[in-house]
């Protein structure tokens, strides 16, 4: 855990923060709106006490609530991790902003997320699926996309299949919905 | 169909036939009527003719064949050759796979036969029994002609290899000549495959090949004239004979730099490894074979082997001396007291009948204990025999190596050619590929000059030293 | 008739410039564009020209700007569809050259063709049975991904593992490196054409295998990384098949990269071949050898430590060609050290359990947690987020060979077609990984 990376990111991106600087671990976690990214992304990637130079990875996640874009970012400046959430995306009309502008290696990523969430990346030039074939209409990794034996359809919805058996049925509503991440 | 229709109905139609012949008469025959129709009476006209022709055109015939007998000696000597390629290329595919797997650490082909003996002669009855077809939008024609077309060019260039003293298909005066001609043939049939096959793959093939044997044509022939120039002669006979004498007389040792050269451009024009850019697996698939299937596959298959053969018994015939042997034989023996037909009939089948029993019985002990539990009773006798069979062939070349010429001359051939031959196999086990760009490049920057150095120095050592 | 004449007498070289013809640009958000016009269902192709059946182009409008520039054919060029069933494509590689006469005018790799959606299955399956399931993504090496997933889970699960369990994953980890290498260096020849080497490598990779399957039960899918340790302690047999190894280890490594390093043909076919400069490599967030060819010393074993690692006396090898033959050099210096790290390991093992204790049900608190670690190709990452109950609520997969494998567009143009084999087998990508 550096603490002091903690404090050059306040110092640094202060305006952008959606949320305090957590960190846990090897990890340092900051929150920031999905329209700051491109900003928040130069400053990390330039700032001469910063220097996160390597995209580890560039992750969409469905929270069930919200779109997040999840980037991990390396620097030789600190001994932790670095996520970036990009929080708030809205899950009807998934739009973020690209950062092939600083790794031109997101591209793919991008397109991943885009294919996997359906998460527009504005500026990304060669924004097509690329897992699924081309005339896929879903977005498979989204959270209301059940598997036939997605647990959370189940009687005991949210009960994963180990202890459904423990579950008796018509104890929870059957249309519980989809599963949701924890509010953190 | 008449013969399930009621007599009434057949009477009736045996009516209709009448009224209507010959509209309707050869629709209503059943199969093997409509078969007898066709082939008895074409048995009876082809029986006819054949004895008219026999008697009328034979001795006409033959007195045309014994006033032509260089023309009977070309068909004879062609349909040889052509025989004799399917076994060659069945030793070659079956050398290749076990000489290549056992540089590989591997034990190679060991169930067809004994050694996996037979692998090659499964490999062709496989080819024959595939599927062929042609793919969708290929030009039949041609896709249909260009493995003929390379197999044809590859066999032609046999026709002038001298195997031994007496053993040539044609002793043709511009031997060598013709040899380059006939072996440039072959990339018109690869090209041919490469264009009508409907594939990129095959196209980037075919134009590959063009090239690259384009290429290395010259350096190749340029390689050879040093040779010419030293025997006078592009007999291949005679190029042969101006190196027999001792093993100082050979080419490779006059010509070392030619010898090289030659080898190198032999190893492109054969396509083989490191120069095996036609159908390089890795890059375009199959090349010019990718859409091919079936027998004509094999033709291409079977084209590739008896140009290694070829190519190897050129490098040996021109610069490693043919036929002749490296030195002469101190204990030249002559075996003309033995007289075979003094046997007479009952000799001989006493002799092959005790020989075969006993040694049969011989050779089976041995494979027995050899060969341990594996091997049963039957099996034993029947390799036991095998054994024998080779042991007699054995004894029988010898005799022949010792008392005729040819059969010595044969014998030093094959052995320089196969020792070669294992040298094209050693080098596919052992060398990656080359790029198309640094083939060409290397033809053109590196073999091309060499080999006019070379006859530029030959040329002037012979006029010096002439003067 | 015959019935070829119904085929039309076009050459293959010819047929491509019907390609040319420009896509109608894909309208925003109309639904009707995606539906096959009557004039591009590949049916009424089929009976109009079957020359447009071989084009790779597809029979759709195209999405992107890139897709179209990249669809539309110059003067003189042709597609070549290479993949997904090709000798030299790593699994089900499809790459789409584009080329004018061989050389490589552009690029377009289409992938998916080994797509599971592992990561959808993991969030419906528990953490022992995400284990078992991203084992076969990076089938060469599967511990590694393991590894990283069970990072992750002992992060979020404040989980210490014991000393010995950790000498026992790098140990193992360590000796799959080496398999991956040495296959590596085979698959590499074996793309240039050469038959024998990878025998050999069989040969290196098969007594490691065996020992490892002595280790854990399995040769290729191990699943043997348990969250909190290993499942199971290091037995007789993995040992001494391990020692009679260790003792020509080295001298097989050298004798095996002899074979390549001193062959000319193969070494003038690597250099200078797709070149990676340290920039555009960092840009395409290239890791593993590859990045360490171009100059990069980022290892995570060193760079961001994680299990006994920084115990252990290493080097990170690097070079600054960036060439094909430096990414496969780089690969015979690592092997070279991770015979240290195991040599390392032999001596150093401590004594202890291997397994945290832990409870049956694995159901850590709801966060997050990122776990990272060095495979041979790369970085490994899977980045976790628990809900609270027995599975993760997200479980994201990085695969190294993903990334490196997106340099592809950026390394061929220019080169010839030849060297697409030496340069993507070079980037050693493992289509398992790639397509999840």
């Amino acid at each position: 855990m550096d603490r002091t990376l903690k404090a050059r990111l306040e110092a640094r991106l202060s305006d952008h923060l959606r949320a305090p600087v957590y960190q846990r671990h090897d990890e340092t976690e900051i929150r920031i709106e999905p329209g700051s990214v491109p900003e928040v992304l130069r400053t990390l990637h330039d700032a001469l006490d910063l220097r996160f130079e390597i995209l580890a990875d560039l992750a969409g996640v469905d929270t069930g609530v919200a779109m997040q874009v999840v980037y991990h970012l390396w620097s030789p400046m600190t001994s932790d991790w670095l996520r970036v959430i990009a929080d708030g995306i809205s899950r009807d009309d998934p739009r973020a902003p690209s950062a092939t502008f600083l790794w031109i290696g997101a591209e793919w990523l991008e397109r991943e997320a885009y294919d996997m969430y359906g998460i527009v990346f504005e500026g990304n030039r060669d924004l097509r699926r690329i897992f699924m074939p081309p005339d896929y209409t879903s977005f498979p990794l989204r959270k209301d996309f059940l598997l036939p034996d997605d647990a959370a359809r189940s009687p005991g919805a949210g009960v994963r299949h180990v202890e459904r058996a423990h579950v008796s049925a018509g104890a929870a509503d059957p249309a519980a919905g989809i599963r949701r991440a924890p509010a953190s | 169909m008449s013969a399930a229709t009621p007599a009434g109905g057949r009477i009736r139609s045996a009516m209709g036939l009448m009224r209507s012949f010959p509209a309707q008469f050869w629709s209503r025959l059943s199969l093997q009527e409509r078969l007898a129709l066709i082939f008895v009476p074409a048995a009876i006209v082809a029986g006819v003719v054949t004895v008219l022709a026999v008697v009328l055109l034979g001795p006409p015939f033959l007195d045309f064949l014994g006033a032509n007998l260089p023309l009977v000696r070309f068909a004879v000597a062609a349909t040889a050759i052509l025989l004799l390629t399917v076994p060659t290329a069945f030793v070659l595919i079956y050398l290749e796979l076990k000489v290549i797997a056992r540089m590989n650490l591997r034990i190679g082909p060991n169930r067809v036969g004994p050694w996996g003996i037979a692998m090659s002669v499964i490999h062709g009855f496989k080819v024959l029994s595939k599927e062929d077809f042609a793919p969708t939008g290929a030009d039949i024609t041609v896709f249909t002609l260009a493995p003929v077309v390379t197999y044809m060019a590859s066999v032609m260039t046999l026709l002038v290899i001298p195997f031994a003293p007496g053993l040539i298909g044609q002793d043709l005066n511009i031997g060598l000549l013709y040899f380059f001609s006939m072996g440039g043939l072959t990339v018109v049939g690869l090209l041919m495959a490469g264009w009508s096959s409907f594939n990129k793959y095959s196209l980037l093939g075919g134009l590959r090949s063009a090239a690259q044997i384009i290429s290395y044509e010259i350096p190749l022939t340029l390689s050879v004239v040093g040779v010419i120039i030293l025997a006078g002669t592009m007999s291949m006979n005679r190029i042969v004979l101006a190196q027999s004498g001792s093993l100082l007389d050979w080419f490779v040792f006059k010509q070392p730099l030619a010898a090289l050269i030659f080898f190198i451009a032999a190893t492109a024009e054969a396509n083989r490894t490191p120069f095996d850019m036609t159908e390089a697996d890795s890059e375009i698939v199959a090349g010019f074979a990718t859409e091919y299937s079936g027998m004509r596959f094999g033709f291409f298959f079977f084209a590739e082997y008896v140009n290694v053969f070829i190519v190897s018994a050129l490098v040996a015939t021109v610069f490693f001396g043919g036929w002749t042997a490296p030195f002469q034989w101190p204990w030249a023996y002559n075996l003309n007291w033995f007289n075979p037909w003094s046997f007479g009939f009952f000799g001989w089948l006493a002799i092959v009948l005790t020989v075969g029993y006993f040694g049969t019985i011989f050779f089976a002990v041995f494979a027995r204990l050899f060969g341990g539990r594996e091997w049963g009773l039957w099996a034993s006798m029947g390799l036991g025999f095998l054994f024998l069979l080779v042991v007699v062939a054995g004894l029988v070349v010898l005799a022949g190596f010792i008392a005729f010429d040819w059969v010595a001359g044969l014998v030093w051939f094959m052995a320089k050619t196969y020792a070669f031959v294992i040298t094209f196999v050693w080098m596919r086990a052992t060398l990656p590929r080359v790029r198309v760009d640094q083939l060409m490049g290397f033809a053109w920057k590196w073999l091309l000059p060499a080999s006019l150095l070379n006859l530029f120095v030959t040329a002037t050592a012979v006029v010096l030293l002439n003067r | 008739m015959p019935a070829h004449q119904h085929a039309p007498r076009t050459s293959p070289a010819r047929a491509t410039t019907r390609a040319a013809r420009p896509h109608p640009q894909p309208s925003a958000d109309d639904a009707s564009a995606r539906q096959y016009s009557s004039a591009d269902d590949p049916r009424v192709m089929l009976d109009r020209q079957v020359g447009a059946l071989f084009e790779p182009i597809p029979p759709y409008p195209t999405r992107t700007e890139r897709e179209g520039e990249f669809y539309s054919l110059g003067d003189g060029e042709m597609f070549l569809n290479v993949g997904p069933h090709h000798p030299a494509t790593h699994g089900v590689l499809r790459l789409v050259l584009k080329l004018s006469g061989e050389q490589i005018v552009d690029v377009d790799p289409v992938l998916g063709y080994l797509h599971r959606g592992v990561e959808k299955i993991c969030e419906n399956s528990d953490y022992y049975h995400v284990i078992d399931q991203v084992d076969p993504l990076e089938y060469v090496s599967s511990l590694f991904q393991e590894w990283a997933a069970v990072l992750s889970f002992e992060k979020l699960m404040d989980v210490q593992v014991p000393r010995r369990a950790e000498y026992i994953r790098v140990l193992s980890g360590e000796l799959l490196r080496i398999a991956s290498h040495t296959l590596f260096m085979g698959f590499l020849a074996l793309d240039l054409g050469g038959l024998t080497p990878i025998l050999y490598s069989f040969i290196e990779r098969d007594e490691i295998v065996e020992m490892l399957a002595a280790l854990t039960g399995a040769r290729m899918l191990f699943n043997y990384f348990r969250v909190g340790g290993v499942n199971g302690d290091l037995n007789h047999e993995f040992m001494s098949r391990l020692g009679d190894w260790m003792t020509r280890a080295a001298k097989q490594t050298e004798a095996q990269a002899g074979l390549l390093n001193e062959n000319e043909i193969f070494v003038r076919r690597m250099r200078g071949v797709g070149v990676l400069d340290r920039a555009t490599a960092l840009r395409y967030g290239v890791t593993g050898g590859n990045l360490r060819a171009s100059g990069v010393p980022f290892d995570l074993r060193r760079a961001h430590p994680y299990s006994v690692y920084p115990e252990l006396d290493f080097n990170i090898p690097t070079r600054d060609e960036g060439d094909s033959l430096a990414r496969y050099l780089i690969r015979v210096d690592e092997v070279r050290e991770s015979i240290k790290i195991v040599d390392q390991c032999l001596h150093n093992m401590p004594d202890g359990p291997v397994m945290a204790r832990l409870p049956r049900l694995i159901r850590p608190r709801p966060g997050r947690a990122w776990g990272a670690c060095e495979g041979p190709r790369g970085m490994l990452g899977v980045y976790t987020i628990s809900d609270g109950s027995d599975g993760p609520f997200r479980f994201r997969i990085h695969d190294p060979s993903f990334l490196n494998l997106e340099t592809v567009p950026a390394l061929l143009p220019g080169n010839l077609l030849a060297d697409t084999m030496a340069v993507v087998s070079s980037l050693d990508p493992v289509m398992g990984g790639i397509d999840k």
